[in-house]
């Protein structure tokens, strides 16, 4: 069965985010049976913004949400029942109704002109399915100078599920983009970040375009690329613990505070030292990224980019 | 019978609290209500069953209490006990364990009357302060943001309970029932509550949280008897009001433009004054719709809190565009400043820089780093550092020190009267800035990728911030608070689980334990019968620790 199909059920998605809320938030009762307004869609967001308030788990319940999300989106035949998320056809019907019947006023993407921002309306967020939309625009606003509009039901859930999305798109701004235009990262100069990682980078201490380096552009999104770039996580330190008896033991080094040390030696075994009787010698191969972040200046950050991304 | 039990378990240290507590009694004190054996021995029975906590309490240090979230109104997060000491503290041993079986816990448990009282998003717990057992739970599921709880509350028998879903539910504190709740702010607009509610006299002080709307922060102080509302003062000024000229005059961003109240504040009874920090402005990564400081947003406020009328303003991060709350604890100690004593308040801000003032005025002494920063150029005429521009959210990508969730954050800090240092949980962290939206920004409108972080507790000299001595926690973003005591101590703990014990002086370790999880509240204490008890939050499970008998 291919993915694709597999979206089509119209019962995964419900399945998938259930168990997901469930897992995440077994703690305690959150189960929604209705769009919960921004407040609920925030309370996802907002855990994202702090790894050490949330974890991994919370990540993942998210995403599974957005997978949800966007499923139930392409089956507007599941969306009623689940969770009042507007469907993208009827979002993108909406677009088009908003910007020919609103947008002079409010903005093509109704974040404001003449008339008010309704993205952050609160009247929109308290709005269900066009419950409280579809009197303003019937009935028009006489006194603020907005006059009534003759649309249909139809047309009306349209605007509303348009509104909606608008306001959705605000809260999820507060993540990155999965797909983030590559040409938006590039203002740098790829010749001079070439100059820069010959030169005062210092890169070519370790790595090497035709080596480690060769195509690895086409190896991470960009929004990646740029990161690992500045401090590509995940690889471990080396260590060398010496005790009272002059032995010196060497691994990888699995848990060091300031009490312990411990260490996966080559025979691929665990071994840990109480360290007040132990010396330790940790090599982080990250020590030349590490001194990276404190000097590297904006200019030479996005000209090393820039280099980096001819390196299909 | 209950008398004769006390009498036989009087231990020096309490027959000697005894006496003096007569004397105060003598004197008049009202603070001898709240203890529990001389309540027993001096006063009439019908007193027994006043239980709760008088806000006249919360002027006076009372062993057997931790009325506040704080401790005190002073936010120092000192303890006069000194029980458990440098010398003993080797010896420490568990008194009990409580598993909530919850979210992490990050609030810092009241203590009352021998009852511990600690929250987590939608969650109360009573426990017994002396052997753990549980009295009651109260849970009250809600939609809305459920990042973190601080804690409670107490104004007599009543305990007073923010929620998920911006609510302010008050509570009896003998059994957990309702007493009654109201709305604090519209749960649909992107609003939410996380923050231990401050008593002052017959004032409810109660923050809101909530920045991925573009909404308006605002500070409600409220009735504790009927709920109403006294008064609320917004972060931001109302047009051609002191403040408003750092918004632009055409636009609606002053209406839209954040600053939440979401820590808990502190007070000074003396200067009947309130101290509150405030959150960052809304578009929160956006700054180019908000042209000016954007007042009184990232900002410590003095509030008078009869009127909520502002008094002065002090602005720690102008025009903010890192999502650098100013919420700290505002921390206040007495102390000489250029050889003359000065009522002052001092914060460890997120943004990297601390921070002190005069709190009668709110005149500007000291900024400086307290950890490694890129952002600023430098520091103004009025002791507000400088941002770089160009470090400002990029659509290609600004590297910035430190990143969003800040040098430091919620973390409790501590002020040390016996060493005059004042401590901080800090943390050396990158991240890169992206400004995404292109069109009329509007929530945060873009978001940072964090790099690489690690963790050291600091102690600054508050004369100059310098930093006094360093103490590694290791790599990643602290998340514990800090406690010091009369006994030259200081509690926390560090980044792999360890609950540590330090010398506050010089950061030796004198005691550790590997207590298996992460600590995310602050550590407090208190002592009963003779005992002093400090409690640990690890996860979702607290511990207490004493000395063996």
């Amino acid at each position: 069965m291919t993915l694709y199909m597999l979206l089509k059920l119209p019962w995964l998605p419900v399945v998938c985010f259930a168990a997901a809320a469930y897992w995440s938030f077994r703690d305690r009762i959150w189960i929604s049976t209705r769009w919960p307004g921004p407040a609920g869609v925030i309370m996802s967001v907002k855990r994202l913004r702090r790894k050490a308030e949330g974890g991994k788990r919370l990540a993942l319940c998210v995403a599974v949400l957005g997978v949800t999300c966007a499923t139930l989106a392409r089956n507007p035949g599941t969306r009623a029942a689940q969770t009042d998320l507007p469907p993208a056809a009827e979002s993108e019907h909406g677009t088009q109704l908003f910007r020919q019947s609103c947008g002079f006023c409010h903005g093509p993407d109704a974040t404001g002109a003449r008339g008010p921002d309704l993205v952050r309306s609160p009247l929109v967020a308290h709005d269900v399915d066009g419950n409280l939309i579809g009197p303003v625009i019937r009935n028009g606003r006489p006194d603020r100078g907005m006059p009534p509009l003759a649309l249909s039901d139809d047309q009306i859930k349209a605007i509303a599920a348009f509104l909606h999305d608008r306001l959705q798109q605000a809260i999820r701004s507060a993540q990155l983009p999965r797909a983030y235009p590559l040409e938006r990262l590039l203002t740098g100069n790829a010749a001079a970040g070439r100059r820069y990682f010959e030169g005062a980078g210092g890169c070519t201490a370790c790595h090497s375009v035709t080596g480690d380096l060769k195509g690895i552009a086409r190896k991470y999104a960009p929004l990646d690329l740029e990161a690992r770039m500045l401090y590509p996580e995940g690889s471990a330190s080396a260590v060398t613990v010496t005790l009272p008896s002059g032995e010196k033991v060497q691994g990888n080094l699995e848990h060091l505070d300031e009490f312990v040390v411990a260490l996966r030696d080559a025979s691929g075994w665990y071994r840990s030292f109480s360290r007040d009787r132990a010396q330790v010698e940790v090599r982080n191969p990250l020590a030349a990224h590490r001194e990276l972040l404190d000097r590297i200046t904006p200019s030479d950050f996005h000209d090393l980019f820039a280099y980096l991304e001819t390196l299909k | 019978m209950t008398l004769k039990l006390n009498c036989t378990e009087l231990t020096p240290a309490v027959t000697a609290r005894l006496s003096s507590c007569r004397t105060r009694l003598l004197q008049g004190d009202k603070v001898i209500r709240l203890l529990a054996v001389p309540l027993l021995l001096c006063l009439p029975a019908s007193r027994l069953a006043t239980q709760g906590l008088s806000p006249q309490a919360l002027l006076h240090f009372s062993a057997d209490t931790w009325p506040t979230y704080n401790g005190d109104y002073s936010g120092r997060r000192f303890s006069p006990l000194d029980q458990i000491n440098a010398s003993n503290v080797g010896t420490l041993t568990l008194a009990w364990i409580y598993r909530a079986h919850s979210q992490p816990i990050k609030s810092t448990p009241l203590e009352v009357n021998g009852i511990l009282y600690f929250t987590t998003p939608d969650n109360v717990w009573a426990i017994d302060a002396r052997f753990g057992h549980p009295i009651w739970h109260y849970h009250r599921p809600s939609r809305g943001d459920h990042i973190g709880h601080r804690g409670l509350g107490m104004y007599g028998d009543w305990l007073y309970f923010t929620t998920p879903d911006a609510q302010l539910v008050s509570l009896n504190a003998r059994d957990g029932t309702v007493r009654w709740t109201i709305q604090l702010a519209d749960p649909k607009l992107g609003y939410f509550s996380t923050m231990a509610p401050l008593v002052i006299r017959n004032h409810v002080i109660v923050g809101v949280s909530g920045d991925v709307t573009d909404i308006p922060g605002f500070l409600d102080s409220i009735d504790p008897e009927t709920g109403s509302l006294q008064w609320r003062w917004y972060t931001e000024p109302q047009p051609g009001e002191p403040g408003s000229e750092t918004w632009p005059k055409d636009s609606d961003a002053i209406r839209h433009g954040g600053g939440m109240t979401w820590m808990t504040g502190t007070y000074d009874p003396d200067l009947n004054l309130l101290y509150w920090g405030t959150g960052n402005p809304n578009p929160v990564l956006a700054g180019r719709a908000r042209p000016g400081d954007n007042l009184f947003t990232c900002s410590i406020v003095a509030l008078n809190p009869d009127s909520g009328k502002l008094v002065w303003a002090f602005q720690p991060s102008p025009h903010d565009v890192h999502d650098w709350d100013a919420v700290e604890t505002p921390v206040l100690f007495d102390a000489e400043f250029k050889g003359k004593p000065r009522r002052l308040l001092a914060q460890a801000s997120r943004n990297g820089f601390f921070f002190v003032l005069d709190r009668a005025t709110g005149e500007h002494l000291v900024t400086a780093p307290f950890i490694d920063v890129n952002w600023a150029s430098g520091i103004d005429s009025r002791g507000r550092p400088i941002a770089r521009p160009e470090l400002a959210p990029r659509p290609d990508g600004a590297l910035v020190e430190p990143s969003s969730d800040g040098a430091t954050n919620w973390l409790a800090p501590s002020f040390d009267p016996q060493t005059g240092l004042f401590y901080v949980s800090a943390r050396r962290c990158f991240s890169i800035f992206y400004l995404t939206e292109t069109g009329k920004p509007e929530g945060w409108a873009g978001r940072d990728r964090d790099l690489w972080s690690n963790s050291t507790l600091r102690a600054l000299d508050y004369r100059t911030g310098k930093v006094v001595w360093n103490h590694e926690i290791g790599e990643g973003e602290s998340t514990a608070g800090i406690l010091t005591t009369a006994g030259h101590l200081l509690f926390t703990s560090d980044n792999q689980g360890n609950l540590l014990a330090l010398d506050p002086s010089t950061s030796k370790t004198l005691w550790h334990l590997n207590a298996g999880g992460h600590m995310e509240n602050g550590p407090m204490t208190y002592e009963l019968d003779g005992r002093q008890y400090v409690v640990m939050a690890v996860e979702d499970t607290l511990y207490a620790f004493t000395l063996p008998r």
